[in-house]
């Protein structure tokens, strides 16, 4: 309890330090947010006007503290979006007639409240990194165990080549390569979009989360294997050949769960990362995440968006990581002993 | 709104790959002759590498914006398919006060997209609520000239004095001087009469609702934009099309896949080497075009820092260029500009002298200047490097180093400096910072005085306007503003002409090239033809292809 309560604390001031230096750079970067907004050829006057409504005729400090005064306080259960208080609010915790409320604010560029347009890309992109951590882990386990189990063979070198190519392609390459095969060759998927139904969303989530999976997954490959070599080679594992079990469960029992450790740290900060959003992939299959929603942000000089997409890709990073050594102690138990006598 | 746009014109163009060699598809052909009638039905789809921001006509905008809009709202006036400004939701207009009032009597029986009939009281209450002081309108100050706009603006009255309403279809605006521009202006989206449901003050959540040929349908944004047929067009039987679907932030190569599968009806961004195969293959001929010339380029020469301070000086840097090599950089898109005004604007004078490419006349300007440079050997010409700051975006990185060899040849050497785009901006406005930069300019109203107003007149000096030369001639500022004020149309371009004539000459812009959009069709797309002002002109165009509506339903989930 002591170390998820300071894990949590941490998690707080995390995310204060990355949301306070992205206000700063936010700031003291070249370029007028209010021009950005009105359009390079708009008059100087029409600008100011523009600058006015967006409270940025305001100091920096003064727009940075009344940024975290709305961020998160108390008010009513429902929302009252006629009541300006709270025209961009959404509850994060309700008790009774009380909640727990959210603001980051308006959109600069689009003029909507951000915490409705992060609320609706954010499942896209959890859905997306999930999916692209399953077909990594997938992918890599598979073809990682199937490497180590004949080092040194054709197989091995064949699968570690792959892995090595996987690695050195640039996403929007395994982003093309896969459009052409599967969805302009064979026509099984949508080239791209988000489509309309669940269904749609499905199909058109496949292609993106291949492609992430395919990138992330050499990795997996290698790094499964070097830990499946190393295991196979213990005396534990001998023990269970030598007492008749068979290769399936020694494999898969004995060795591969001893290697999850690593896997899972790699995959935590692999699914924390493209929870902060996996651009590029976002940008080339059109899927309507909050990667191409921040980089947006930041060329428009969008402060709110941009606050909010970093707030939440550092609490995605922290969640992650905190599942992660939450499920340590699943695990390997040794873990939760080591943890115990570090804290007294 | 246009400023966006002209960078995106040109960035679109160089920031991606140049494709693989293949030849043309196919064209997919209609069911009909040529000489068919049109005919009801269809979707049009569209789609852009870009997104849209907002659809409220008196709300900030872009050059893709105004696409929907100019679908969704009517305007009281109008350009017409030829370029002649005409009445639209007004029936007619009366010019009376000396220029001091336009009155315009609405055309009776128009009904807006909710069910409403258009009177004066809405168009009022529209322009009211397009110029109010919380709204966040980018060409509010435009209007600026309407008695009583400067009290509004600043919030001393509710009303804006100067559009007074005289009877339920007649609606007056009072200038306080007489202004040429008025109606011109009057055709941008801004001030087009908006639904009821609009009320009197902006608000981000409206729902867009106006007089226009469709009406709004659905908006996912950074995904799609459907509009839908407004069955109570004031214009009888049109428009044809059943809507218009718009997809956005579409690669180019995603494009052409889907243009090429019938998919997309019209493709508009291309690739430079799509562009070429489309533009050389005779099947695509008659199905490809281009929009008009809108935008402006040039190299703008700060007229306040050394040497450009020196007329010879910017002389011989507008003799120097070779506007040819420009244009083979993307021949497809651009286009030799010699004056300020492009072709495609209303008021483009053919007459006007302009900067022409002359080596020997660009060393002796250099000569005259005190700054002569001796081609053989290398030898003179301006002492120090000048910096030319620039941002990383398509064709400007390729014309930076084609001004930087042309200017080295009269020996003025130039030190590109690359930085955000922002950055850019910033540098090119602050007095004494930027000495020579790229100078970009889109027509924001047909007119003239939407390059000359903001770009080279005393009053439009960074701090109120964007003459980024800091320009100042006081017989360019009184021809500007007389032809403002000047509503015979001979004697407005005569202000024009020698306006521009002078500019050509001192050369605080050395023109270089505009930009103009290159399109193909499918064939089974009708009607569908550039309009000389706006980007999109769907009215008429009609879809001859009658298994589209089933189709485009199978279809739809894969264009998402």
């Amino acid at each position: 309890m002591t170390y998820l309560a300071r894990r949590l604390g941490w998690s707080i001031i995390t995310a204060w330090t990355v949301v306070s230096i992205t206000f700063a750079l936010n700031e003291l970067l070249p370029g007028d947010p209010a021009r950005m907004v009105a359009g390079l050829q708009a008059r100087p006057a029409d600008v100011a006007r523009i600058r006015d409504r967006l409270g940025l005729d305001k100091p920096p400090i003064v727009r940075y503290a009344r940024f975290w005064q709305r961020l998160v306080h108390l008010g009513r259960r429902p929302i009252d979006r006629s009541d300006p208080a709270h025209a961009t609010c959404a509850i994060v915790v309700a008790v009774g007639p009380r909640a727990l409320h959210v603001d980051f604010g308006k959109s600069f560029q689009m003029g909507l409240p951000v915490v409705d347009l992060v609320s609706t890309r954010l499942p896209r992109t959890v859905a997306l990194g999930l999916a692209a951590v399953a077909v990594q882990l997938v992918l890599g386990a598979s073809i990682g165990t199937a490497a180590a189990l004949r080092p040194g063979s054709a197989v091995d070198r064949l699968l570690v080549g792959a892995s090595l190519l996987g690695v050195s392609a640039p996403t929007f390459l395994i982003a093309i390569v896969l459009q052409t095969l599967f969805a302009r060759g064979l026509r099984w998927l949508p080239f791209d979009g988000f489509g309309a139904t669940l269904g749609e969303h499905a199909r058109c989530l496949v292609l993106p989360a291949l492609t992430l999976g395919i990138y992330g997954a050499a990795y997996y490959t290698r790094l499964i294997r070097d830990e499946m070599l190393v295991l196979m080679r213990l005396d534990w594992i001998r023990t269970a050949r030598a007492k008749g079990a068979p290769v399936w469960r020694v494999v898969i029992v004995h060795a591969f769960r001893n290697a999850l450790v690593p896997i899972l740290t790699a995959a935590g900060l692999d699914l924390g990362a493209l929870l902060g959003g996996a651009v590029v992939t976002e940008t080339v299959f059109r899927w309507p995440g909050l990667g191409e929603l921040s980089v947006r942000a930041a060329l428009d000089r969008d402060g709110p968006v941009l606050c909010a997409s970093v707030i939440a890709a550092s609490l995605a990073v922290v969640a992650t990581n905190l599942a992660v050594d939450l499920a340590y102690s699943r695990l390997d138990p040794r873990i939760i002993a080591r943890r115990a006598r570090d804290s007294r | 709104m246009a400023g966006v746009c002209a960078v995106c014109a040109v960035s679109a163009l160089g920031s991606l790959p140049l494709g693989c060699n293949q030849a043309a598809p196919a064209p997919i052909p209609g069911d009909s002759n040529e000489d068919a009638p049109a005919r009801r039905g269809g979707i049009l789809h569209l789609a852009s590498f870009q997104d849209i921001r907002n659809l409220d006509p008196a709300g900030p905008s872009d050059g893709l914006s105004a696409e929907p809009q100019h679908l969704l709202f009517a305007g009281l006036v109008d350009f017409d398919d030829r370029g002649y400004l005409v009445a639209d939701l007004a029936d007619h207009w009366e010019i009376a006060d000396g220029g001091r009032t336009y009155r315009f009597v609405l055309r009776q029986g128009v009904t807006m997209h909710d069910g409403s009939e258009l009177v004066a009281d809405d168009v009022k209450r529209s322009v009211e609520r397009a110029l109010h002081r919380t709204t966040p309108n980018p060409n509010a100050s435009y209007f600026a000239g309407i008695t009583g706009y400067r009290a509004f603006a600043s919030d001393l009255t509710d009303h804006l004095a100067g559009v007074s309403v005289e009877g339920r279809y007649i609606v007056s605006f009072h200038l306080d001087e007489p202004d040429a521009t008025f109606l011109p202006m009057m055709t941008m989206h801004t001030l087009r009469p908006v639904c009821r449901s609009a009320g009197d003050r902006y608000r981000d959540d409206w729902t867009p609702c106006g007089a226009g040929p469709f009406k709004f349908a659905e908006w996912q944004p950074g995904t799609l934009l459907r509009l839908v047929r407004h069955d109570a067009y004031f214009r009888p039987g049109l428009p044809f099309l059943d809507g218009v679907e718009w997809s956005f932030n579409m690669q180019l190569v995603a494009q052409r896949f889907r243009f090429s599968e019938g998919e997309l009806d019209v493709l508009r961004d291309l690739t430079q080497s799509d562009q070429r195969r489309f533009a050389a293959d005779a099947r695509w001929k008659r199905l490809a075009g281009v929009d008009a010339d809108k935008r402006v380029y040039g190299e703008s020469m700060n007229t306040r820092m050394a040497p450009f301070d020196n007329v010879e000086v910017r002389r011989a840097v507008a003799a120097a260029i070779d506007r040819e090599h420009y244009r083979l950089l993307a021949p497809g898109y651009m286009t030799v500009l010699t004056q300020l005004i492009p072709p495609g604007v209303p008021g483009y004078d053919a007459n006007v002298a302009g900067q022409r490419y002359d080596y020997a006349a660009a060393l002796e300007h250099m000569r005259k200047a005190g700054y002569p440079y001796d081609p053989a050997t290398g030898q003179g010409g301006w002492p120090t490097p000048i910096v030319y700051p620039l941002y990383d975006r398509g064709l400007l990185v390729f014309t930076a180093q084609l001004l930087q060899e042309q200017l080295a040849r009269i020996g003025l050497r130039i030190e590109l400096r690359l930085m955000s785009w922002q950055a850019f901006l910033t540098l090119q406005e602050r007095p004494g910072a930027a000495a020579l930069s790229q100078g970009a300019w889109e027509m924001d109203y047909p007119d003239p005085s939407s390059f000359f107003d903001p770009l080279f007149t005393t009053g439009a000096i960074p701090e109120a306007g964007h003459n980024v030369a800091f320009y100042s001639n006081g017989r360019v500022d009184h021809l500007v503003a007389e032809a403002h004020r000047e509503l015979d149309p001979e004697r407005r371009r005569d202000l024009y002409r020698e306006a521009d004539t002078i500019l050509c000459d001192e050369a605080p812009w050395a023109f270089a090239y505009g930009y103009h959009r290159f399109y193909v069709r499918q064939p089974y797309v009708r009607d569908l033809t550039p309009h000389p002002v706006w980007p999109l002109e769907a009215t008429r165009a009609w879809i001859d292809r009658v298994s589209d509506a089933g189709f485009a339903r199978l279809l739809r989930g894969a264009i998402r």
